[in-house]
């Protein structure tokens, strides 16, 4: 990937974003997921001021108050992986798709996921919910997508998605099948299906890290090549990017995210979509720019979700499956007004 | 070599293709006997010799039951769901002018999951389930109409907007689940994945008189739609009023699918594949929309048959198989148009 | 069932049987045409030329009441056009947009036969009348031997005949065409040019948008020249085509000589200094 392509596709952002603001807007950025990730270890059933959360955290002890927070840091560091994972993930689908409403689970990564742990569970596997049986799940599906978008010929974006949508509705067609004709595999799937951040594993957290790094280190290598991607296969091959290569990367990278934020809290919808959506607003469609944005912004909004679902129907919670879901419905919904018309 | 049409003096003259009349008598033809198969099948079959007297009402004991209560209705709201899916998704694939166009896409089969959960929370038992679909069906299309800013007039944003709409029924519909006892929950999963199961005589009645109502309406504007297939301006300067009949053509759509879905649920893909198929075997372009109904009827008296007759301990739900059937078809259907190059 | 008439007739053949005043046109509020006022002179070849996004094809699609004007009115015999029912100005007025879609798999003989629409009914749906416009059509746009095969099969210059041979099956005196001539080949572009002249030749008024100023000059009875949404010339090819014209319209230092061929003007481009 020559840098001439990077500066040219780059040329897609430049003019009034300069690099120092863009630079000033991420610090900005992470000093408010600082605050957001200190409201989640402060709010909720038991509210703890901030004072307070410092203090348990640099001091750990065993009051009552020290016990509350130990048990908000597990969902707050997951809140911080999946936030990031998804939001970077939903980065690449949309270059790849050069489609700026794409979402992850597009290639059936999801679905695929959730196939697997399904199955898991239904032949009685302990570890069913983990990120060994999610990650080749997902796998499987990507594959299988990747497989019948190639059939005779490259595979271009409108393939790829076609083929999703055919094997995600296989996929959920079969979990529908084996969920309604196991009634113990449906009572464990109808809690697991909405995205949540309470109540999972904490050694979860470590399973679906490394996972999670490397995903996110082979998406910020992909960035130069996503930008020359945008331009179009055969521009972008004129400029030295590896078209095919970067896609099989770009799939690579968003399977790994998504199967292993999909097996560590369940499947969260919008997150993908919205996030880079928003942020594109802000960056400019570089990726250099845009996939950093997203691993800050991310898991702000999925810990800010998340702290909604706490707040609203307290002292009970509302997974941040739903939360999410009722706030990027109308995010869509806004985008779609604001969109040129004759679209 | 010309176009052969039916004429009675000078009054009337209707072209008449004579290979989609064949393929109209034998799909006819296969709707009959898949009925007398779902009939007499099985253990609990009427014998075909007293077919006739169950079907008229004159003959006593189990065969009554069996024509009255389990497999009649079933039977007939199968058949009038069907073609009501059938005919809807032609619709919506012609006035879209993309052959993924369907009610799913654009949040109808998702809102009326959601109204059916909601009136199942707030009234126990299985009657609510058909209201509270038809009410959700056309709440979310309410909330589309709202979403796009402008009505109905671009297929576009209702897609959009539909997502939106989707996502949002789909999680309120996932939390639900995890409210209710298992019991309930199960019989509500089932009837959201589509299902025929005690179907009742007055469900029946309803889906035939809409069907009998909107199909004509829709065969009305068949000739316009034919003239709207090579576009707006075109159609416009033929002299069809394209904005006008998109409008009428999308609330008979939405009238159809919301019938459909209020006797069955969201049954999935029957509108999405009934019309392709339709298309490929008469090889002729147009809305085909009498052999979009007839095929939809068709598949899905089969699905409820095979769903039916299966050897699987549970009776699952009849969306399932035709998920699994419109799935390959689908990617079939894809594979085939990428070897030719159409995609 | 016949739709109106024109309204007020007096006696005498106007002489423009399509007009526009005072037309306003603009897309979601971007106004591209500000002011215009034209009279398409019967039995003639007007071609409309312009540099992009002059708004040539925008004036056609006003021109057929496919494009509502914001201000202004489009006259269709004496009367304002939106006075008709659509279908009654289509037996009277047909056009050809600039990228019209086949639908899939639909043969040359069904896409031609969809051009009747407009004098068909809910009954009437296809009567001898039409079986005679569909053969006629096929054999003026010489697409006869084509009426069985797919349109997606077809090439660009077949597929170009074959729209018009739809257009021609509406049976209308008059014809718009918007650059039926863009996409095609040369030895295409002048067989569909050719076709355009010999319907003229046949009586029918023709409108045409075309991108090439010379094949303009060379067919045109009446040129149009436009720029920034104004009529800057009108009139026939041979006085209205100059060089300083060219120049202000479309910035391109020129020279005009007639046509070795044809004896219309004909713009060579000067070599820049």
């Amino acid at each position: 990937m020559t840098s001439t392509a990077t500066r040219a596709a780059a040329g897609i952002s430049s003019g009034r974003r300069s690099v120092s603001r863009l630079a000033l807007g991420l610090l900005g950025s992470a000093v408010v997921l600082g605050v957001v990730c200190v409201l989640s270890l402060a709010v909720g059933n038991k509210y703890v001021p901030p004072g307070d959360v410092w203090n348990a955290l640099v001091h750990p002890g065993t009051s009552y108050a020290d016990t509350v927070i130990a048990s908000r840091i597990p969902r707050t560091v997951l809140g911080l992986l999946v936030g990031a994972a998804l939001a970077v993930a939903g980065g690449i689908m949309q270059g790849l798709t050069r489609n700026p409403l794409a979402d992850p689970g597009l290639f059936g990564v999801n679905t695929g996921a959730a196939a697997a742990i399904v199955s898991a569970t239904a032949v009685g596997w302990g570890g069913a919910t983990s990120v060994w049986v999610a990650l080749p799940g997902a796998f499987a599906a990507v594959v299988v997508v990747y497989l019948i978008g190639s059939g005779r010929g490259p595979a271009t974006p409108v393939r790829l998605v076609l083929a999703g949508v055919v094997v995600s509705a296989l996929l959920a067609a079969y979990i529908q099948a084996i969920t309604l004709s196991l009634p113990a595999v449906f009572d464990a799937y109808r809690f697991w299906v909405i995205g949540s951040l309470a109540g999972r594993n904490p050694h979860l957290i470590l399973d679906v890290l490394p996972f999670i790094v490397v995903g996110l280190a082979l998406a910020l290598a992909l960035s130069g090549s996503l930008n020359a991607l945008a331009l179009g296969d055969d521009t972008a091959r004129a400029l030295g990017a590896h078209v095919g290569r970067t896609r099989l990367l770009g799939a690579l990278a968003t399977t790994l995210l998504c199967a292993a934020a999909t097996a560590a809290v369940g499947p969260i919808s919008f997150v993908g979509l919205a996030v880079p959506h928003i942020v594109r607003s802000v960056t400019g469609a570089d990726h250099r720019w845009l996939l950093p944005y997203c691993v800050v912004a991310g898991p702000a909004l999925l810990l800010a979700a998340d702290i909604l679902g706490r707040i609203i129907v307290s002292p009970g919670e509302l997974m941040v499956g739903v939360v999410t879901a009722f706030i990027g419905g109308p995010i869509l919904v806004l985008a779609v007004r604001r969109m040129r018309a004759g679209a | 070599m010309s176009v052969t049409a039916l004429r009675a003096g000078d009054w009337l003259s209707l072209p008449v293709r004579p290979r989609s009349v064949i393929i109209a008598c034998a799909l006819a033809v296969g709707i009959i006997v898949v009925a007398v198969l779902s009939l007499t099948l099985g253990r609990l079959g009427i014998a075909l010799g007293d077919l006739a007297p169950a079907i008229l009402g004159q003959s006593t004991g189990p065969d009554a039951i069996v024509f009255e209560v389990l497999r009649g209705p079933r039977l007939t709201v199968g058949i009038a769901a069907g073609a009501a899916f059938g005919a809807s998704g032609a619709l919506f694939q012609t006035v879209t002018r993309n052959p993924l166009g369907s009610p799913d896409v654009i949040g109808l089969t998702s809102g009326a999951a959601a109204g059916a959960a909601a009136f199942g929370l707030l009234w126990t038992g299985i009657l609510p389930l058909p209201a509270g679909a038809l009410v959700g069906a056309l709440a979310a299309m309410a909330l589309v109409w709202l979403g796009t800013g402008r009505g109905f007039s671009s297929p576009a944003r209702m897609l959009l907007v539909g997502i939106g709409v989707s996502a949002m029924a789909l999680a309120f519909v996932q939390y639900v689940i995890t409210r209710v006892g298992l019991q309930q929950a199960t019989v509500l999963a089932s009837f959201l994945s589509g299902s025929l199961a005690s179907r009742t005589w007055g469900d029946a009645v309803i889906i035939w008189v809409s069907v009998a109502v909107l199909l004509p309406c829709a065969l009305l504007t068949s000739r316009r739609l034919q003239l709207m297939e090579m576009g707006d301006e075109q159609a416009d300067a033929l002299g069809a009023r394209s904005g006008a009949t998109r409008g009428w053509v999308v609330l008979i759509a939405i009238g159809l699918a919301t019938a459909g879905v209020s006797v069955a649920g969201p049954v999935a893909f029957i509108a999405l594949t009934a019309p392709q198929i339709a298309r490929r075997l008469t090889r002729s372009a147009g809305p085909n929309l009498v052999l979009s109904a007839l095929m939809g009827a068709w598949l899905l008296a089969l699905a409820d048959l095979l769903t039916q007759q299966s050897p699987f301990a549970v009776q699952l739900p009849v969306g399932v198989l035709t998920a699994v059937i419109g799935g390959i078809y689908l990617g079939y259907l894809l594979v085939a148009q990428w070897k030719k190059g159409t995609v | 069932m016949e739709a109106s008439a024109s309204p007020g007739g007096h006696g005498g053949q106007p002489r423009s049987r399509l007009a526009a005043l005072g037309l306003r046109l603009a897309y979601d509020h971007r106004v591209v045409v500000p002011d215009l006022s034209v009279e398409i002179p019967d039995g003639g070849f007007t071609i409309i030329v312009g540099p992009n996004a002059c708004g040539k094809s925008t004036l056609l699609k006003a021109l057929s009441r496919t494009l509502k004007p914001e201000a202004g009115t489009v006259l269709l015999e004496g009367a304002p056009i939106d006075t008709y029912r659509s279908k009654a100005v289509a037996r009277q007025l047909a056009m050809l947009p600039q990228s019209p879609i086949a639908p899939e798999s639909i043969t040359v003989r069904d896409l031609v036969a969809r051009g009747r629409y407009p004098h068909q009914g809910l009954l009437r749906q296809w009567t001898s009348a039409d079986e005679v416009a569909v053969t006629g059509a096929l054999e003026s746009t010489a697409s006869t031997e084509l009426a069985d095969r797919y349109v997606a099969e077809l090439s660009g210059g077949q597929r170009q005949r074959v729209w018009i041979a739809m257009v021609l099956a509406q049976q209308a005196d008059l014809l718009l065409l918007d650059e039926p001539t863009t996409f095609l080949d040369i030895a295409h572009q002048y067989e569909v040019l050719e076709l355009c002249s010999r319907l003229h030749a046949e009586g029918r008024t023709l409108v045409a948008v075309l991108h090439d100023l010379n094949q303009a000059a060379r067919y045109a009875t009446n040129l149009v020249v436009m720029k920034a949404g104004r009529i800057v010339a009108e009139g026939d090819p041979r006085e209205v085509l100059t060089a300083e014209l060219v120049e202000d319209v479309f910035g391109l230092p020129c020279v005009i000589i007639p046509d070795p061929e044809a004896g219309t003007p004909l713009v060579v481009a000067k070599v820049p200094a």
